[in-house]
């Protein structure tokens, strides 16, 4: 005999995880499958930049509201996940790129962050290592970032505690709709759950499409490298106009350079590799914003892999003429803005209406061809 | 433990070279972390998150432990040979 | 970019017999070492200027491989650290280096892997002091600086290591106070019979013993170190006797005031290359762990990759001379330079030589393999990660908090996250969770990822203007 389950959710990152937690406490008996530990993809291994700087407009409400929740996260999560709010500073070194942060500064602004134009002088006020080369910086007093190591441990400790069968190492290979439910199809056994959530960051195009539905997800493959611990060099979040720099230092004195250089890899294999001539552009570029970086060493450098929809919004709500099943991914930013967004998730799930709006992915779907076959 | 130099082996001249300030002698292109031993200096720095004092450990460039700044620059001191002029310093404690 | 038939990475004796076969048969060939001339651990040569007393065999062996090196048309890079190496999407390799002259990339149909191994020490309070080194440390201040480790010195470990380097610190003027082994006397006997196949290194040994019984140095065997002591510098070592399973029995530690101690437990393949670029791996203690799948000339799965010498399988010097050397033959062959039946008959000795030192080299290894009884005794508030002070305590808690893997106990202590990229706790460290999890195929294989070693991003970038930077496209808004 197996149990059905209230909510079944496939896919172990920070939104699986979150909408598991939060509809547990809800009152829902919750199953929650991943196929390897929780948060070891893109949920693990990203910069954890908690940045409105980089946030796409439409996100911004919901990053600020994030954001918050990141700062507060002893509170509903147990642990502090090595948050840090700092001072945030997204910088122009040419008039280019002076011109285009006035541009987006002014329109995150308008939707909401709390985010003012300085100079490159003022800058350096706010951070003394900052080069004296830039024309002009974006100013955001509660950037910060996440430790993102350490949120497979976080979650899985308050997963537990709140009572979701947790099953890490568990595939899901198939999923069906059955009895008014659904089931999921493991080497080890049926799962069934009355309602299913679709967490599985990129891998949600495979998943829909066991339920006959096609959403396309590019898959980015972000590069980032970490030196050893060094003594400090910075005490912000540092960025650039263009987004293509992401670098802070942690308090055991690790600098994380990323910003979305492309590496190699795919759904099938991951981030497996690294182009050598990217790491040195990157971190070129994070030493001219921080020179004193120079004086440190490159201890490792990772891959990880994050989705995309066309429109580089994301794919949240009910999935279409499938009653209750969900889908929650592809936020872009997704370890900013998450958590609020799969809470906002778990409320639709338990009935509620969400206090903002998800985004529904009726707008994303692509006309279904019989036997088209499985792309990559 | 200080280390000793064997007699009777042929060694090139010394040239002096300086480390945290004070000033040392040692045969041209003997490893530094070998120079600092022979000079009394093991420990080399503190472990970042105990604050332990660490030094040479491998000899051959895997451990990391006997890490210091050459000419400013992050160097295993096992693998740097002694040159005249170079300046030796600890490496900066990582975080307060 | 500098294109080449055969790239080789190290300089041991695997990686330069590799490269000298391949060029002999006519392919061009570039070879990098991080270290300044060739030679390896066992091989490595004195530092430039340097003339020992009395040159040991090893010296001379070392010599010639680098004067054969210097005679042939191989490209060599010394002092050339390998940060990165890529499959090419049209298939061979690239590989990214800083030198002393700026970074150096490659590009090559062909790579062999010779990196080496590294030495394995189980963890001891107070293992961590200055003035407490390796047994290939050691090896290498006796040998290639000529410089005694210390006044008072204890020898401690496994292994063939132990006896050369207490013999070369007494043959140095040097004072041994204790050789202090892991293997019981049963152990040793036991393995004779296969030491034998190779009567010279036998005869060898018997004379390290020899020396140190003549010396009347107290050789303690099935014993090892309970603790080091010291403030800021060693000062003493504790030395307990072992039960059978290769835990500490009950009797009290015995101390022995010193200034140095010498210590290694066997060695580990490096395997990095094989990792990085995620060829198969298997788990074979015998061979020294986590080892590549490879062919009988050093082929791995991956097309063109090559896998030799002790930083793949662990067999010792003598196999590793053999196994690089069908590595070359066979890079050159499938090239094309010869065809099956000059490729056999060129192999022939090799492979047989390989077969007749496998009696020796087995029993070596097992000598040098990590008793699992060692790392049960391993006390809760040791230290096991050395560069992130992650102790055996907070290992087991990882577990408890239900870290099955070894990728994942890195999540959740650092334990592997510094500079070491886990050279110095990853095999230990892997041990202790294999015993929660069942087995060491289950708590898996550390990831290898880009760079191979730290390298100073002062090394890397160069100088360079802004606008040289190729940005890609902006983040959409």
């Amino acid at each position: 005999m197996t149990e059905t389950y209230d909510l079944g959710v496939i896919g172990g990152g920070v939104h699986g995880c979150t909408a598991a937690l939060f509809a547990a406490r809800g009152g829902m008996r919750v199953a929650l499958l991943e196929r390897g530990p929780l948060c070891r993809e893109a949920s693990g291994v990203n910069a954890g930049t908690l940045t409105l700087q980089m946030t796409r407009l439409a996100l911004i409400p919901y990053a600020m509201r994030a954001h918050a929740m990141w700062a507060a996260a002893p509170t509903w999560l147990g642990h502090d996940v090595g948050v840090v709010v700092c001072d945030g500073l997204s910088l122009a070194f040419t008039d280019a790129e002076a011109e285009l942060l006035r541009f987006r500064a002014t329109k995150r602004r308008e939707a909401g962050a709390p985010i003012a134009l300085i100079s490159g002088r003022e800058a350096m006020a706010v951070e003394p290592g900052l080069t004296d080369r830039a024309l002009l910086a974006g100013h955001c007093k509660v950037d910060g970032f996440a430790n993102a190591y350490l949120t497979g441990l976080a979650y899985r400790r308050a997963l537990l505690k709140a009572g979701v069968a947790l099953h890490e190492n568990r595939a899901v290979t198939g999923l069906e709709r059955e009895d008014g439910g659904f089931t999921a199809r493991t080497a080890t056994g049926p799962v069934r759950f009355r309602r299913v959530l679709i967490a599985g960051g990129v891998w949600i195009e495979r998943m829909l499409r066991w339920l006959g539905v096609e959403l396309p997800i590019k898959v980015l493959v972000n590069q980032l490298v970490v030196t050893e611990r060094v003594r400090p060099v910075m005490r912000t979040v540092v960025g650039i106009a263009n987004g293509l720099l992401s670098l802070k230092q942690y308090p055991h004195g690790t600098v994380v350079v990323g910003g979305g250089w492309q590496g190699e890899g795919d759904r099938e294999r991951g981030g497996v590799a690294l182009r050598p001539e990217r790491m040195v552009g990157n971190l070129r570029l994070a030493c001219h914003a921080i020179p004193d970086l120079r004086g440190a060493r490159m201890a490792r450098a990772w891959a990880g892999l994050e989705a995309e929809t066309a429109d580089a919004l994301p794919a949240a709500g009910p999935v279409p003429g499938i009653p209750g099943a969900f889908v929650c991914g592809s936020v872009h930013s997704g370890y900013t803005s998450g958590p609020y967004i799969a809470r906002l998730m778990a409320d639709r799930i338990l009935g509620r209406e969400p206090e903002m709006p998800l985004f529904p992915i009726d707008r994303l779907l692509a006309p279904r061809h019989a036997g088209t076959p499985e792309a990559a | 433990m200080t280390s000793r130099r064997i007699p009777g082996a042929t060694r090139p001249a010394e040239v002096a070279f300086t480390y945290a300030g004070t000033p040392q002698r040692a045969p041209t292109g003997e490893a530094l972390a070998t120079a600092l031993a022979c000079a009394g200096v093991l420990g080399l720095r503190r472990s970042p998150a105990a604050g332990t004092p660490r030094g040479a450990f491998c000899f051959m460039g895997s451990c990391q432990e006997c890490l210091v700044l050459v000419d400013g620059v992050p160097r295993q001191a096992c693998l740097v040979p002694v040159r005249p002029g170079l300046d030796v310093q600890p490496v900066p404690d990582a975080m307060p | 970019m500098r294109q080449a038939d055969l790239i080789v990475l190290g300089a041991g004796p695997a990686g330069t017999e590799a490269a000298l076969a391949a060029s002999a048969a006519g392919l061009d060939v570039v070879l990098v070492e991080e270290a300044q001339a060739a030679g390896g651990q066992v091989w490595r040569a004195p530092y430039p200027g340097l003339a020992l007393p009395k040159p040991d065999e090893d010296a001379t062996a070392g010599a010639a491989l680098r004067d054969r090196l210097v005679a042939s048309r191989v490209e060599t890079h010394f002092n050339a650290r390998a940060w990165s190496v890529n499959t090419l999407p049209e298939g061979g390799f690239r590989l990214d280096a800083a030198t002393e002259s700026g970074p150096l990339s490659l590009a090559a149909p062909r790579l062999v892997a010779a990196t080496g191994a590294v030495e394995r020490v189980i963890p001891f309070p107070g293992w961590t002091l200055p003035g407490v080194v390796g047994l290939a440390a050691a090896t290498v201040m006796l040998k290639a600086q000529a410089v005694l480790p210390g006044q008072r010195v204890v020898v401690a470990g496994c292994g063939p290591l132990l006896a050369a380097v207490a013999a070369k610190i007494l043959a140095s003027g040097g004072e041994v106070v204790a050789v202090v082994d892991r293997a019981s006397r049963a152990e040793w006997l036991a393995a004779t019979r296969h030491l034998a196949t190779r009567p010279r290194l036998l005869a060898r040994g018997l004379g390290w013993a020899l020396r140190i019984a003549g010396r009347r140095v107290p050789v303690l065997f099935g014993h090892a170190i309970h603790a080091a002591e010291g403030q800021d510098v060693l000062e003493a070592v504790q030395v307990a006797p072992l039960a059978t399973d290769g835990s500490f029995a009950a009797a009290p530690p015995r101390r022995f005031m010193a200034d140095a101690l010498c210590v290694g437990d066997g060695l580990v393949p490096g395997a990095e290359i094989p990792r990085l670029l995620r060829a198969p791996m298997r788990f074979d203690r015998t061979l020294g762990g986590w080892v590549p799948q490879v062919d009988a000339e050093g082929r791995t799965s991956i097309p063109g990759l090559f896998a030799v010498g002790d930083g793949a399988l662990l067999r010792g010097q003598a196999p590793a001379v053999h196994a690089g050397r069908l590595a070359g033959l066979a890079a050159a062959h499938d090239a094309g330079r010869s065809d099956a039946a000059a490729f056999a008959q060129a192999s022939a000795a090799d492979h047989a030589a390989l077969a007749t030192l496998a009696p020796f080299a087995a029993a070596v290894s097992r000598l040098m393999a990590l008793r699992p009884g060692a790392v049960r005794a391993i006390a809760p508030t040791t230290v096991v990660c050395r560069c992130e002070d992650v102790t055996r305590g907070m290992i087991d808690a990882a577990f408890e908090d239900g870290a099955r893997e070894v990728n994942q106990l890195k999540h959740f202590t650092r334990c592997g996250m510094g500079p070491c990229q886990g050279r110095s706790c990853g095999d230990v460290a892997a041990e202790i969770l294999a015993a929660r999890v069942g087995s060491r195929e289950a708590a898996g294989c550390w990831t290898g990822r880009p760079p191979l070693r730290p390298v100073p991003l002062a090394d890397l970038l160069g100088e360079f203007d802004y606008a040289d930077i190729p940005i890609p496209a902006p983040a959409p808004l």
